[in-house]
């Protein structure tokens, strides 16, 4: 099946994405950030749409709304872990503006909403796989400059700032990092899913991590092994991608549910 | 170690306290005291340039507030932990080993040794490689010491530590003071309402009281204070 370029490029682009998911997700959970990544993940569709509307490239406008969400979020630095109201007016605001602009462009866009709101990752094009590359090289380049402050800032915020830890400007750089991640993302599990992506990999290694590092680890592996068995079993079965995605890494994430429970006895 | 010149503490609203003059030397171990809400937090938080001063002149180590953190801990009254689940207080002290510096964090072998150092040092062998949500309220006011020592730092703030803990607990938590005040060479600031229990092994105190805020070179003179304790 791997002879295929359209399997070749679910594998080379899946596995960029994973990577990146898996990096970025730890974060997420150490800082709180579910809400946000899944109102970032919806706020995606308004950026598609926009784009669609414009003559634009999906992800294009994807990455324009999610950033300035992103920087919107961000410079409302730690609140924004309390502050579930925020965040939810701000997504409900770009759902409606989403809404709008599909009913703007319905008859030529609404038949691609599917593909945005779960992604096909089997149309991940060649032009694609540069564009994920290129971003994800971006993310990890970032994530390599301000991990240390970031994982002190993460853990312990209130220490970091008494140690001269820009926490404000580290929590916009991550939200920047974080919008990017999802607008990649949205390829190939779409709007609707990508929250799995941000969570579930991190969520599990987690589970199983004692060290920052092996947590990490843990998380970009679990994300890629889902990401190859779904793309395995969604061909020989004749199921979408996304939702093998989606069961792959939940049947994993129960699995450390388990073993917890069985070692509590 | 610190000057104060006609020094006002407070926030944009207001003064907490009238104008002040201190000057406290290096090395010293000084015990803050004074009523809930006098402003004994906000003068840390100035210290650490977290809350700019309201009036006044503060030098800290030589430098304005905010300009030698690096040389200053700070062990917060309230704080957020985000440590995940299996995560221990050895994860917590080590991530904050120049936690402002960009890159990717390591533990090198002579990090290693000197983690182990501060843990044998606070009394904490025994449950520092336990995950850090499973220790106890005192256990984890100790590994936060060993955090703060971590950048070997010559200034150490310390907000209300005392609180909250049993009569048990607290005696660990001093016993681990005592130590360091012996071992390391350092300026130690420390707010607590039970200033009773660890007054013999201060300097001096600061008061902070409805007249002003005073310099006192022993616990006597703040006696008066029913709060105090003693």
């Amino acid at each position: 099946m791997w002879a295929y370029s359209f399997m070749q490029n679910a594998l080379f682009g899946g596995i960029i994405v994973a990577t990146v998911c898996g990096i970025v997700s730890v974060f997420v959970i150490l800082r709180r950030m579910g809400f946000a990544a899944h109102a970032l993940g919806h706020m995606s569709l308004t950026g598609a749409s926009a784009a669609a509307l414009l003559g634009m490239s999906s992800i294009l406008g994807q990455l324009v709304l999610n950033g300035l969400a992103a920087i919107v979020m961000g410079l409302m630095g730690d609140k924004v872990k309390k502050n579930d109201l925020a965040i939810g007016v701000v997504l409900t605001f770009v759902l409606g503006l989403g809404a709008y602009f599909l009913f703007l462009f319905q008859n030529n866009y609404a038949g691609s909403v599917m593909s945005i709101l779960f992604g096909n990752i089997f149309a991940v094009s060649n032009t694609q796989i540069w564009q994920l590359l290129g971003l994800a090289s971006v993310i990890l380049l970032i994530m390599l400059v301000i991990s240390r402050p970031l994982i002190f800032a993460s853990i312990d915020p209130v220490v970091a700032e008494s140690k001269n830890v820009s926490v404000k400007l580290l929590s916009v750089v991550f939200f920047l990092v974080l919008a990017i991640t999802v607008s990649m993302a949205c390829q190939v599990v779409g709007a609707l899913l990508v929250f799995v992506l941000l969570i579930i990999p991190g969520a599990i290694g987690i589970q199983w991590g004692e060290s920052i590092y092996r947590i990490v680890a843990i998380s970009v592996g679990v994300a890629n092994a889902a990401l190859i068995l779904a793309l395995y079993v969604s061909y020989h079965f004749d199921l979408p991608a996304s939702f093998c995605i989606t069961m792959l890494l939940c049947c994993g994430y129960f699995i450390g549910v388990i073993k917890a429970l069985i070692k509590r006895g | 170690m610190i000057i104060c010149k006609h020094l006002e503490l407070g926030y944009a609203s207001g003064s907490l306290t009238p104008a002040f003059n201190l000057e406290i030397d290096d090395n010293q171990w000084i015990g803050i005291i004074g009523k809930n809400g006098a402003g004994k937090s906000t003068f840390l938080k100035t210290i650490l340039g977290v809350i700019p001063v309201v009036k006044g002149e503060l030098t800290i180590l030589g430098q304005k507030p905010g300009e030698c953190n690096k040389l200053i801990s700070y062990i917060p009254q309230e704080r957020e932990i985000n440590l995940a689940d299996k995560m221990s207080g050895v994860s917590l002290i080590t991530s904050s080993y120049c936690g402002s510096k960009y890159g990717l964090p390591w533990v090198s072998k002579k990090l290693k040794a000197r983690v182990d150092e501060l843990i044998d040092l606070v009394g904490a062998n025994s449950y520092a490689h336990q995950p850090f949500i499973t220790l106890s309220g005192g256990q984890k006011k100790r590994i936060y010491l060993a955090q703060a020592l971590i950048n070997q730092p010559q200034l150490l703030l310390l907000d209300e530590p005392l609180a909250d803990l049993d009569p048990h607990a607290k005696q660990h938590f001093i016993e681990a003071l005592q130590k360091i005040h012996q071992h390391q060479r350092l300026g130690l600031m420390i707010i607590s309402h039970d200033m009773h229990e660890i007054a013999s092994h201060l300097d001096a105190f600061i008061h902070f009281s409805g007249n002003g805020v005073h310099y006192c070179p022993t616990i006597e003179c703040v006696k008066e204070d029913t709060y105090v304790g003693i």
